[in-house]
């Protein structure tokens, strides 16, 4: 359209500077982003480069910058320790925070949109009361919890870490992707109605679409959580549904500490939640719900 | 195409608000109504009622005969046309104008095959794969039309359809629409606050206000026989000249200096307040009876001009053809046949005659 060329025609001359070249506040905000960045990421190459260091290497003081990489470490991590080595613990942590993610991200907006969309009495009292279930820190709730697995056998067990991961995470989900469904123009909704949907398919059909960044953002948030959770899953599972966090901190235990294996399992513990998070923000559209409506 | 009856319908908000009150209207089948009125007078909660989108309070809507209150608006075979469009802002074009379709299971085929007709009719057919966000307001409406237009449903409901389209915009499309209803000949019940609009499209007009029904009747009629005082002041441009001074002696009532005979009708309410709309006034000398004026302010408003007058019963409006626009100061009678001088009792209410 003729309307949209002047549009963006307008706005090309903003970049008055030639491409590449920078002012001083650009250095000097580049300058500090970078150090802030270099800070963030420092304990992650700390782990990631100990896990590739020989054992002088890693006791080096000064730190060794420059060193031969070993994969030892990972040899020792993978296969050797306890005749298993990581791979069921890295299992049993994806079957939990994937179980416990889906549950929490699907329960959670079906319980958002209900709040939102329908008329309850009381309603901004139970967004209260839902987020109020946080206000405790989780040890608190340890020795409840505790007793209420074992009263049920499900000590050791998949489905107990799944089931509290899932009602810990339920309430950020549900107060987040409030949010994205109050900004849906109700006026979409009432129009998929007049063109024939039931309300559970205008949930599925047009409400979820459209709070999918929502969805991607809690799902993040809730798989981080339950990936690193250690407190609940020490004390819940033992080694048939122990988790990496329950693995790592097994690291510290009598024999002095093997730092080269463990910050290993730490890098092979950060890497797949790391990889979720940055394929799901490739997805993290903004401003999906722009231009429904007006 | 249905016909449809509200009968006595009222809506009364949660906290007590009445949106409507017992409001009775009969739209024929294949009739294009419009209702007219300002923001607030009821008539959202009205189309939001036939939509099956609100509650009804007390009262009936029949379709085709059938109660239709209590039904869910997908059961009720309407289409519907939002002010803001309401599109499907995840969907392509081409899946928003097919969803009414979609939800009936109708075969791809025969949905790929209405929705590029409808498409083509409406002039978007360059613009199936894009979706809603790229498109300018007034292809977002015809996206919209198409999307009501894909099916013949019992009714359509118009809700301010063209409130946010710039002007040229709302000329081109209100044609459309027009034509688009003859062509579909479905019963339609279209909502503006633009007077301009309700003539060009309807074939019958509504005016609402404050919850309740003023009058029904064409454009012509609202002009030429208002039921009250709001619907003469509301309909109308330039605005009906309102005199709220009366005098009556025995069968007699006088606007300042101009003499006029009671109207028939009014043996029992007495004028309290006339009115006379600027097109139906005209200039006479100073020597012919009539309302005495000075010419305070001409708008030009091209082939003819509305002249602002200073009168002893207050401002008058009249409509001038530009070759006899008075100057400004000059002073002359102001003259109307008696039938289009309007009485209206204390209440509001038109005096006519043989309502006595």
């Amino acid at each position: 359209m003729a309307s949209m060329d002047t549009s963006t025609a307008r706005l090309a001359p903003k970049a008055a500077r030639a491409p590449g070249s920078l002012g001083t506040g650009d250095i000097l905000r580049y300058a500090l982003a970078s150090i802030f960045v270099g800070f963030c990421l420092f304990p992650l190459y700390m782990v990631l480069s100990t896990s590739l260091k020989a054992e002088a290497d890693i006791f080096a003081f000064p730190p060794a910058w420059s060193f031969r990489p070993i994969w030892d470490n990972f040899n020792d991590a993978l296969f050797v320790f306890g005749g298993t080595g990581v791979m069921p613990f890295l299992l049993n942590s994806v079957i939990v925070t994937a179980a416990s993610t889906a549950a929490a991200v699907g329960l959670g907006a079906m319980v958002a949109y209900g709040l939102t969309r329908f008329r309850i009495r009381g309603g901004s009292h139970l967004f209260f009361f839902i987020l109020s279930t946080r206000f405790a820190p989780p040890v608190a709730f340890v020795v409840p919890l505790y007793l209420m697995v074992r009263q049920t056998g499900l000590m050791d067990t998949h489905l107990a870490l799944i089931l509290i991961y899932t009602s810990m995470n339920l309430s950020l989900v549900v107060w987040i992707i409030r949010g994205f469904f109050e900004a849906i123009p109700v006026e979409i909704e009432e129009a998929a109605e007049i063109d024939g949907y039931s309300r559970l398919q205008i949930f599925f059909k047009v409400a979820l679409p459209l709070v999918k960044p929502g969805l991607i953002t809690t799902a993040i948030l809730s798989a981080i959580m339950s990936w690193n959770e250690f407190l609940i899953a020490t004390v819940m599972t033992q080694n048939k549904a122990a988790t990496l966090p329950v693995y790592l901190g097994g690291f510290s235990g009598s024999m002095g500490l093997e730092w080269g294996p463990y910050m290993a399992v730490g890098a092979i513990a950060v890497l797949p939640i790391m990889i979720f998070t940055l394929v799901l923000q490739k997805h993290l559209v903004r401003g999906l719900t722009f231009g429904a409506v007006r | 195409m249905a016909h449809v009856q509200i009968r006595n319908v009222s809506k009364i908000y949660a906290d007590g608000t009445p949106a409507v009150t017992g409001l009775d209207l009969d739209i024929a089948a294949g009739e294009f109504l419009c209702v007219l009125g300002p923001s607030g007078c009821g008539k959202s909660s009205t189309l939001r009622m036939l939509a099956g989108l609100e509650e009804v309070s007390t009262g009936q809507i029949l379709v085709d005969g059938d109660d239709v209150v209590g039904r869910p608006a997908r059961e009720r075979d309407i289409a519907m046309v939002f002010e803001n469009y309401a599109l499907y802002p995840h969907l392509d074009v081409f899946a928003n104008i097919a969803m009414p379709l979609v939800a009936r299971r109708r075969p791809k085929a025969e949905i790929r095959d209405r929705v590029g007709r409808i498409a083509g009719t409406m002039g978007i057919t360059e613009h199936l794969a894009k979706r809603p966000g790229k498109l300018s307001g007034g292809q977002r409406q015809r996206v919209s039309l198409a999307r009501a237009m894909i099916r013949r449903p019992k009714m359509f409901l118009m809700d301010e359809p063209l409130g946010h389209l710039e002007e040229y915009m709302r000329i081109e499309l209100r044609r459309e629409i027009r034509a688009l209803h003859e062509a579909a000949g479905g019963t339609t019940f279209y909502i503006t606050h633009d007077q301009e609009e309700a003539a060009a499209v309807s074939d019958r007009i509504a005016v609402m206000s404050s919850g309740e029904l003023q009058q029904l009747g064409t454009m012509k009629e609202l002009i030429e026989r208002p039921a009250n005082r709001f619907v003469a002041e509301f309909v109308g441009e330039p605005p009906i000249s309102i005199f709220e001074e009366l005098r009556a002696t025995g069968t007699e009532v006088s606007i300042g200096d101009w003499r006029l005979p009671l109207p028939p009708g009014s043996r029992k309410a007495r004028p309290a307040s006339a009115g006379v709309r600027p097109a139906h006034f005209r200039i006479a000398g100073s020597d012919m009876p009539g309302l005495s004026a000075e010419a305070r302010l001409v708008q030009p408003m091209g082939e003819s001009a509305a002249v602002l007058c200073d009168t002893p019963a207050g401002d008058a409006t009249v409509i001038v053809p530009m070759a006899a626009v008075p100057r400004e100061g000059d002073r002359f009678r102001l003259v109307a046949a008696p039938e289009h001088v309007h009485f209206f009792a204390a209440s509001g209410r038109a005096i006519r005659s043989g309502e006595d």
